[in-house]
């Protein structure tokens, strides 16, 4: 709890007071549910989000203003359930006013007619956004959801043992092969990173980065591409990685992983925006050894991919659709989110002007190199189009399935893309989509 | 030694032999007292499966990108089919069958050579070896999934230098995962044989004593015969746990891709329902399962009481 007894002493700042709500907030979520009470001719919106911090987003929210109070119940992670819970909400027709939908996860969510069109309640914020975030709420041109986040990804490296080394940081793909042949050299038990095959969100990140959207919305039917040629490339550099043994296989955020990343058995981590907190908080010794890069590139041509990054869309069975919207563009665009975020994590913020404050806000300490809302930004600014497809958190599935044999040599990268393909649009066709095979025309 | 076996279904007989003629006093009191019950299993058991049942009829139809929402239609068996159809389902039955090979024997013969281990009066400090053995089965299997993850885990973990393999790679996850479901069901049986072992009467084994039958010989003609319908109900239970299998390698997808996201047939409805979406075919797969459920109980009562005759 973050109340302190000076800031009730000295009267009540604005900030002591702040605090003091976001922990009343806190409190109140033991039950899951915000208790405290609305005050009165207030409308009541409800909202269900797994994001770290939203007790203390609502709070704050409910305690600047006496029009529209927020009622939170936290739900479970996205693919651990958060989903599920939300689509059978909406199929049962007693969803929240406010749903937590991930960019990769929202036109799976649209699949159940159940969110409101927002194009027309947005259109005025357009330019305010990051155009991959905007993009992301945009599969088919409308309007589907308020962005809150961007996770661009990033290289985190040991500079420290890179340094000591003399192996240059790698800016291309061919560079990157270079250098973990040395650190293999260097150390026989180190490897340059990890590539977790059982991930498909981090490969889908990956694959963004080589310009061949998976999903295109191209009129009234679905172009996946899925084994297109930068994908069938990314799948071709990473599998003769894996088999000249110069990648580690170990999965991100395991015990094995910290260990690995802590002693120098991993020199380096292809992450996200959001593996700034997560280094902060699983390995907080190594203070001064990581610092971070944009990704290398193929062939010097500069882009980036994402992993993950949150918006909100709006119930349409929703009776308050307006006072909904009131706290989502608060929630998205308001300064004072990115402040309260700043307190407890690294926010990213989808808004640019919000970009800015979290960036003011931000402590600083741990990484050297380059600063990391410098290098975020490049990052951000290096993220090419993509669409997510309706079929994409059940995809991931299906890759880290498809891919489970690589490592012990069943099956190559590159084949196994090709059946993800065959397995995406069977899959999709069984679902009654209209799809075509191949790059969008 | 069927002469040993208890007499079957004694409860049964009283039952059908109350007086036909009741007071209506009686008849509420009696439905009062099974009304906790009866709630319990129209509300959590009849209506849900009825429910399922339902569901497994039916589909939801996209149309173009999917996004103006889907229309619910009557499938027939559609589900049904497309469940049977899929390799993945098959794939996970393999995997099942798979495991109850290396599970079934290892958890019933290890329970029942632990309980007569406790029968016998060879055992010093019985009370703290059989709350040894009995502690696994009161960890939560999903902390017992995760205590034996990091033991796998190849770098931080013990397991893969012990044994020269990875436990968590191809060939080896699935008696990694069996193991775990052992260990935590080994001290459960073995409570249940020790019980029924109890109960075997004394003068019995004394008996078998006196005419020279020695600590094995007891233990293999006179206790195993006894309580062989005991053993052969913790057969039925072990096989449906067996096909059920979940918590485990969902534990342990977590650490390593080599378990897929439909492992095993519980997986796979887990997956049609909460990562597809698709309720009527997770509600069908669900119906499919208990179906197998159902038969294989069957097969293996049926066997019981051939054998027990």
């Amino acid at each position: 709890m973050e109340l302190s007894p000076a800031s009730w002493n000295g009267g009540l700042s604005r900030r002591g007071f702040l605090r003091a709500s976001a922990a009343l907030g806190a409190a109140g979520l033991v039950g899951g549910c915000t208790a405290t009470a609305a005050p009165p001719g207030a409308t009541k919106v409800t909202i269900w989000s797994w994001l770290t911090g939203m007790d203390k987003y609502v709070a704050a929210f409910n305690a600047g203003q006496r029009d529209v109070f927020v009622e939170l119940r936290v739900i479970a992670a996205g693919l651990s359930g958060g989903y599920a819970q939300q689509t059978n909400a909406i199929r049962a027709h007693n969803a929240p006013d406010v749903l937590h939908v991930e960019y990769q996860g929202l036109p799976q969510i649209l699949l159940t007619g159940g969110l409101r069109d927002l194009t027309a309640d947005l259109a005025d914020l357009e330019s305010q956004y990051s155009p991959a975030a905007w993009r992301g709420v945009r599969p088919d041109g409308r309007t589907w959801g308020v962005p809150m986040d961007l996770a661009p990804m990033v290289l985190y490296y040991r500079k420290d043992l890179f340094d000591q080394h003399g192996i240059p940081l790698p800016r291309t793909w061919d560079e990157f092969r270079t250098a973990a042949a040395a650190v293999k050299q260097v150390d026989p038990q180190a490897r340059i990173c990890s590539f977790p095959l059982n991930d498909g969100s981090f490969f889908a990140g990956m694959s963004w980065q080589a310009g061949d959207p998976w999903w295109t919305a191209q009129g009234d039917t679905w172009a996946v591409d899925i084994a297109g040629e930068g994908t069938l490339r990314t799948g071709a550099f990473w599998q003769s990685m894996i088999t000249e043994d110069l990648v580690a296989g170990v999965v991100h955020g395991t015990q094995d992983w910290i260990a690995g990343m802590h002693d120098g058995r991993l020199w380096g981590l292809l992450g996200a925006s959001w593996s700034v907190g997560t280094l902060g908080r699983s390995i907080p010794k190594d203070i001064g050894r990581w610092a971070m890069a944009t990704m290398p590139t193929w062939n010097g041509k500069p882009a980036n991919g994402v992993q993950g990054g949150t918006a909100f869309g709006v119930s349409a069975e929703s009776k308050v659709p307006e006072a909904a919207m009131t706290f989502l563009r608060w929630l998205s665009t308001n300064p004072e989110v990115p402040k309260i975020g700043s307190t407890f994590t690294t926010p990213f913020p989808a808004h640019l002007p919000n970009r800015a404050v979290a960036r003011q806000a931000y402590q600083g300490g741990y990484f050297v190199g380059d600063p990391v809302y410098d290098v975020l930004d490049e990052a951000a600014k290096r993220v090419p189009d993509w669409t997510w497809g309706p079929n994409a958190l059940r995809l991931f599935s299906t890759i880290s399935d498809t891919f489970g044999p690589v490592r012990s040599g069943g099956i190559t990268l590159p084949d196994a893309l090709r059946r993800i393909q065959q397995h995406a649009v069977a899959d999709m066709r069984a679902k009654g989509l209209s799809v075509r095979e191949g790059k969008a025309a | 030694m069927s002469v040993l076996a208890p007499e079957r279904a004694p409860v049964l007989d009283e039952t059908t032999a109350a007086p036909p003629v009741r007071s209506r006093r009686k008849d509420f009191g009696g439905l009062l007292l099974a009304a906790p019950f009866a709630i319990l299993l129209v509300g959590t058991v009849l209506v849900p499966v009825l429910y399922a049942l339902y569901l497994s009829l039916f589909t939801e139809r996209l149309r173009g990108l999917g996004f103006s929402g889907p229309e619910h239609v009557f499938a027939w068996l559609g589900n049904y089919l497309a469940v049977i159809e899929d390799k993945a389902f098959h794939t996970g039955l393999g995997n099942v069958a798979l495991f109850a090979l290396v599970h079934i024997p290892s958890v019933l013969a290890g329970a029942l050579i632990l309980a007569l281990l406790l029968d016998s009066a060879v055992v010093w400090l019985r009370r703290m070896w059989s709350l040894a053995v009995f502690v696994p089965y009161a960890v939560p299997v999903v902390i017992g999934g995760l205590i034996w993850a990091y033991l796998y885990s190849p770098a931080i973990g013990p397991i893969k230098h012990l044994l020269g393999f990875d436990p968590l790679g191809d060939n080896a996850v699935l008696p990694s995962i069996a193991n775990i479901a052992t260990w935590q069901w080994v001290g459960y049986n073995m409570i249940i044989f020790y019980t029924a072992l109890q109960a075997v009467p004394k003068e019995i084994v004394e008996a078998a004593r006196a005419d020279g039958a020695g600590g094995f010989r007891t233990a293999w003609s006179i206790k195993v015969p006894v309580i062989r319908p005991t053993i052969f109900v913790a057969v039925v239970f072990t096989v449906i746990g067996s096909l059920q299998v979940f918590t485990e390698p969902m534990v342990l997808r977590g650490f390593t891709g080599t378990v897929t996201s439909t492992w095993s047939p519980s997986m796979y409805v887990y997956e049609a329902a909460f990562v597809a979406g698709d309720n009527g075919r997770a509600a069908a797969a669900s119906v499919l399962i208990a179906v197998i459920c159902a038969v294989l109980s069957a097969v293996v009562m049926r066997f019981s009481t051939r054998r027990s005759r």
